[in-house]
């Protein structure tokens, strides 16, 4: 207990304090971290599902498209004050996966897949509605995030605490599931779902809140990223980059722990940017598809579990 | 207790249970016996509502329980052990029994629960923290009897237990239903192992292709008969 709060102290600490203080005035190394704490957050709220609930999901980009939507359109045709202009980016993409139940009735690829074609449907409605979201051409001037303390409105150090915040949020709503009694009820659900309804789950109602929780981290995520880049359009908001970046995090990171996808996000999105990007300007992307194999080949856990082997080895 | 009348269900175009009745008295033993395909599995799946029955009806102490969902089923006190046992393998014994007392008015009594299951089968207290997956066979079952009694059924129904065991431990597993049933517990047996369920029993039914058979006793039945009835086919 009191190494996990002394963990937590340094994480904090490190979070609000040191990255701020140490990187604050590089603004393109702060705009990488604040996407790659986007991508994390993506990645939590699909790990929350793929993980906790077994459901491998390739449609969050639904979500986080449409939470961007509906975020930047109240934001600017209602004067919605950006924090509840999220709040309802969050609930809107929470509506999405209601839509979104049936597909719950499918198991493992089945399940991606219909959640994949599902997730086409709400790209298609942004590029046509064109009266509403201005098809193809996009948002733009969508209003910026709030200042926080003496940090301007929009300016690189705010956005990133409000972003770690948010992401800080979702590491403790997924430790409070994954440690209650659904955790344990949704762990027991990958190996046989008829065994948990034996046991008196309703495995219906479970993975349909997990799946309503997911979309609302994603849409958030994505009403904050909206604001953040001050432009949307539909092929970006909707785009597959927010269905494979996040698995491939996840994954990287050590997709069975809380921390992982998180780990994951912006390990492999940082070192992506500021190492391979330099070496390989073009398709640079090759090198992450490359150490995902490597990955899973030596590590199926993931990264962290990786590290914790080491360290467990060499104090014994 | 549980009154079954004319059930019928099946799997999407099959039907497997034809007009099915049968009744369980409180605190009796009651053995289904039959060969493979005669639909004892699917009566215990239909009665715990993991599968609808298309016809017919289940009451549970006078209150028609067809249609309703398992989980709504197990808080009213009715619990299955399930056949190949359905163990959640990569979670640790004990969490399993945790699982156990899912329904909400039932974790209160978890602790309280878990000790009992443990002086009941003292082999899954040396194991509480390994994974079930590593148990053997027999230990598997006996970890699948225990979960079923997590949640203090008044009802407890239970799917070949003697399925790929050693005779030894099967003699093991029928001493605890004879333990069980010592308590008071209402049980349904399904069973492949004559001898040993009819041994245990207060009443027999005999199904056969979907079908009540034939039904007793279990003092009346001469295994003898019963065998010949259930090569008759």
């Amino acid at each position: 207990m009191k190494v996990m709060l002394l963990r937590w102290a340094v994480v904090v600490l490190l979070a609000y304090f040191f990255v701020p203080w140490l990187f604050g005035a590089n603004a393109y190394l702060m705009s990488l971290i604040v996407a790659s704490l986007v991508i994390g957050g993506v990645a939590l709220a699909w790990a929350l599902l793929g993980n906790l609930g077994g459901m491998i999901s390739f449609g969050h980009s639904a979500f986080f498209g449409v939470g961007a939507y509906v975020s930047a359109l109240l934001a600017i045709n209602a004067d919605f004050p950006i924090w509840l202009a999220m709040v309802c980016g969050g609930i809107g993409a929470l509506l999405v996966s209601v839509l979104m139940l049936p597909t719950l009735r499918l198991k493992g690829p089945y399940f991606a897949i219909a959640i994949l074609a599902y997730a086409q449907i709400f790209r298609i409605i942004a590029t046509e509605w064109r009266s509403l979201t201005n098809g193809v051409a996009g948002l733009s001037s969508i209003p910026s995030l709030p200042a926080v303390l003496w940090w301007e409105s929009g300016s690189k150090i705010s956005s990133y605490l409000i972003v770690v915040t948010l992401v800080f949020a979702f590491i403790l709503v997924y430790r409070w599931v994954a440690n209650s009694h659904y955790g344990l009820a949704l762990r027991a659900m990958h190996e046989s779902e008829d065994a948990t309804r034996v046991v008196g789950v309703n495995s219906t109602l479970l993975k349909a809140a997990m799946l309503l929780l997911s979309a609302c981290m994603t849409g958030m995520i994505g009403a904050f990223n909206a604001h953040y880049i001050n432009f949307l359009e539909p092929d970006y908001a909707f785009g597959g980059v927010w269905i494979v970046i996040p698995i491939v995090a996840a994954i990287f990171g050590g997709y069975r722990t809380i921390w992982g996808p998180l780990v994951g996000a912006v390990v492999v999105y940082l070192v992506d940017q500021l190492l391979f990007k330099n070496i390989f300007p073009s398709g640079h992307q090759i090198i992450l598809g490359i150490i995902l194999v490597v990955m899973i080949l030596f590590s199926p856990g993931g990264l962290l579990p990786l590290l914790t082997v080491r360290t467990r080895k060499r104090t014994c | 207790m549980l009154e079954i009348r004319n059930l019928e269900a099946g799997y999407g175009p099959i039907n497997v249970l034809w007009d099915v009745s049968l009744s369980i008295a409180e605190g009796r033993v009651t053995t289904i016996i039959g060969p493979n395909g005669a639909g004892k599995t699917t009566l215990l799946r239909a009665i715990v509502g993991l599968l609808q029955p298309r016809k017919g009806e289940i009451l549970f102490r006078d209150r028609p329980i067809h249609g309703m969902a398992p989980w709504h089923l197990l808080e009213a006190g009715i619990a299955m052990i399930p056949e190949g046992r359905m163990i959640f393998r990569d979670m640790t014994v004990e969490d399993n029994l945790i699982l156990g007392a899912f329904p909400k008015a039932r974790r209160a009594g978890v602790a309280r629960n878990l000790e009992r299951a443990y002086t009941l089968f003292p082999r899954l207290r040396e194991r509480r923290r390994q994974l079930a997956g590593t148990l053997s066979g027999g230990e598997g079952q006996m970890l699948a009897m225990a979960r079923g009694l997590m949640s203090e059924p008044q009802l407890l129904l239970i799917d070949e237990p003697s399925l790929g065991l050693a005779p030894v431990i099967v003699n093991e597993l029928f001493e605890i239903i004879a333990d069980l049933k010592a308590e008071g517990r209402t049980i349904v047996l399904v069973e492949q192992n004559t001898h040993k369920a009819v041994g245990v029993a207060d009443e027999v039914y005999l199904m056969l292709s979907g079908k009540v058979a034939w039904s007793a006793p279990a003092r009346d039945v001469d295994l003898a008969v019963l065998h010949d009835l259930y090569f008759s086919r």
